[in-house]
């Protein structure tokens, strides 16, 4: 064993991290999944205008400023969760249509071969 | 054999943060030495047990529990270095000089040598790293690396030659 | 030599597909081999609620929020691995014994023996129950799975081509082939 090796040991021994690292990871373990929309939710995404909707949150916001203050975390966490699930479906027709094609290129090549034989 | 996994599937926290605490050390460890940033390697030990947490069903073991959290450690220190680059890529000559330091002096040796490591290519880091802070025989690391023998042989050789001539600059001869 | 083997070659105005969910969870285990995950489940009100966020104003969004309109569910699993052997045929035996029980058509089987790529496009009709389109994609090293419930048109997922990322394919003009030009020794 080499004097170098030893000296490698030495520096790379195993590091603890922080102490309260394990609460930390436990407390990102029960984190609570945020809440699934509710239907009126939906709804009034769907029924909403988007000017109305500013107007109506600036006057809340302006008069009800502990109530505004929760319903524009929900708003956003609302919006984050649409954000990523749009992603998602993106990602999902992205690849479905990739594959898609992919195979449809193999069937006209074999098409193109038998023609030229 | 499969107390612990079996105890930590059927839901006990309690079960799941004593593995963390038996394993945090060398999960924790190998970013450290890898990443050579100690918020950067705790945030990544956070993601390892987190996904561990998601797939400890799968965990068979507790050899194969080490196994998986190596493996996947590996994995993300790699991705680490991919995603962006946090830490500055330079060569082994363009690291400062260590202050002559007798063979005595450790503390000083020990985080010159880290420093070394650190600026090593990544791959051969990590076999650096799982050499001699996990003790693994190079077969051992192929399997976690999913890497040849040989190549992991080949990176041990080139990285203990630079290493050597970097450290006998300053240090003299090192008696090998 | 490639071996290439075709049963049918539909290009559908619209496929009414009907048929329920495939059950993928024989997969989960993979993703512990996997070097890269893509895991994808939109079903019923999470479908419609993503496609809302689909801007009416972008033509590419434009054309998904379309072909969405009628699905029950999207569901993708894309599995990259390091190395070949990760995962073996018995892990797809499950979804392919669900693709063989009535209703579901193989419209498309091409397999590469050279570059041992394999690729399965289902589809199921009829019925009183949503359709569905099921794609299996298997190569040494990636395996892919889509499964999507609903009345879906198949056109109008190839004409998402060149947008999105999916290349554009051209059905009509097969590529004009240069002459091969041999050098003489």
């Amino acid at each position: 064993m080499s004097y170098l090796e030893d000296d490698l040991r030495k520096a790379l021994r195993r590091t603890e991290p922080s102490e309260d690292f394990v609460d930390r990871v436990l407390a990102r373990v029960n984190r609570p999944a945020p809440p699934e929309p509710t239907w009126w939710e939906l709804l009034a995404a769907v029924l909403r205008p988007p000017r109305l909707q500013w107007v109506a949150l600036s006057v809340i916001v302006s008069v009800m400023i502990p109530f505004a203050g929760v319903q524009y975390r929900q708003e956003r966490q609302y919006r984050a969760k649409g954000e990523r699930a749009k992603e998602q479906l993106l990602l999902a027709v992205r690849v479905a249509g990739s594959k898609l094609h992919q195979a449809q290129k193999r069937v006209l090549e074999v098409g193109r071969m038998d023609t030229r034989l | 054999m499969r107390e612990y996994p079996e105890q930590t599937a059927q839901g006990s926290l309690s079960a799941f943060a004593d593995i963390v605490r038996e394993q945090q050390g060398m999960v924790f460890g190998l970013a450290y030495h890898f990443l050579h940033d100690r918020a950067l390697a705790e945030e990544l030990a956070q993601e390892v047990f987190l996904e561990l947490h998601r797939h400890l069903a799968t965990i068979e073991s507790p050899r194969h529990l080490v196994f998986w959290l190596r493996k996947v450690t590996s994995r993300r220190c790699i991705d680490q270095t991919r995603r962006r680059s946090f830490w500055p890529k330079f060569r082994l000559d363009e690291v400062p000089e260590p202050q002559a330091v007798t063979r005595e002096a450790d503390p000083l040796l020990s985080r010159a040598l880290a420093r070394l490591v650190a600026s090593l290519p990544e791959k051969a880091r990590l076999v650096v790293v799982l050499r001699y802070q996990e003790d693994l025989d190079p077969a051992d690391i192929s399997q976690v690396l999913d890497m040849p023998v040989a190549t992991v042989k080949s990176h041990l050789q080139r990285s203990l030659a630079m290493l050597r001539d970097k450290l006998a600059r300053t240090v003299g001869e090192i008696a090998i | 030599m490639k071996t290439l083997w075709i049963l049918t070659i539909c290009v559908l105005v619209t496929v009414a597909t009907y048929g329920q969910a495939l059950d993928l969870k024989n997969l989960d285990k993979l993703a512990a081999k996997a070097n890269n995950v893509t895991d994808v489940t939109l079903d019923g009100s999470l479908l419609k609620f993503a496609a809302k966020f689909l801007s009416s104003d972008n033509p590419d969004q434009a054309k998904v929020k379309k072909l969405v309109a009628e699905l029950k569910g999207v569901y993708v699993r894309t599995y990259e691995f390091d190395q070949e052997g990760e995962y073996s045929e018995s892990d797809l035996a499950s979804i392919r014994g669900q693709l063989r029980t009535p209703g579901w058509s193989r419209i498309v089987g091409v397999h590469s023996r050279k570059d041992r790529d394999n690729a399965e496009i289902y589809l199921k009709t009829g019925g009183a129950e949503p359709g569905g389109l099921a794609i299996v994609c298997a190569n040494p090293k990636e395996l892919v799975v889509v499964n999507i419930v609903g009345k879906i048109d198949l056109d109008e997922l190839s004409e998402l081509g060149g947008s999105l990322g999916v290349p554009k394919l051209d059905f009509d003009k097969p590529k004009p082939t240069k002459p091969s030009s041999k050098k003489d020794d």
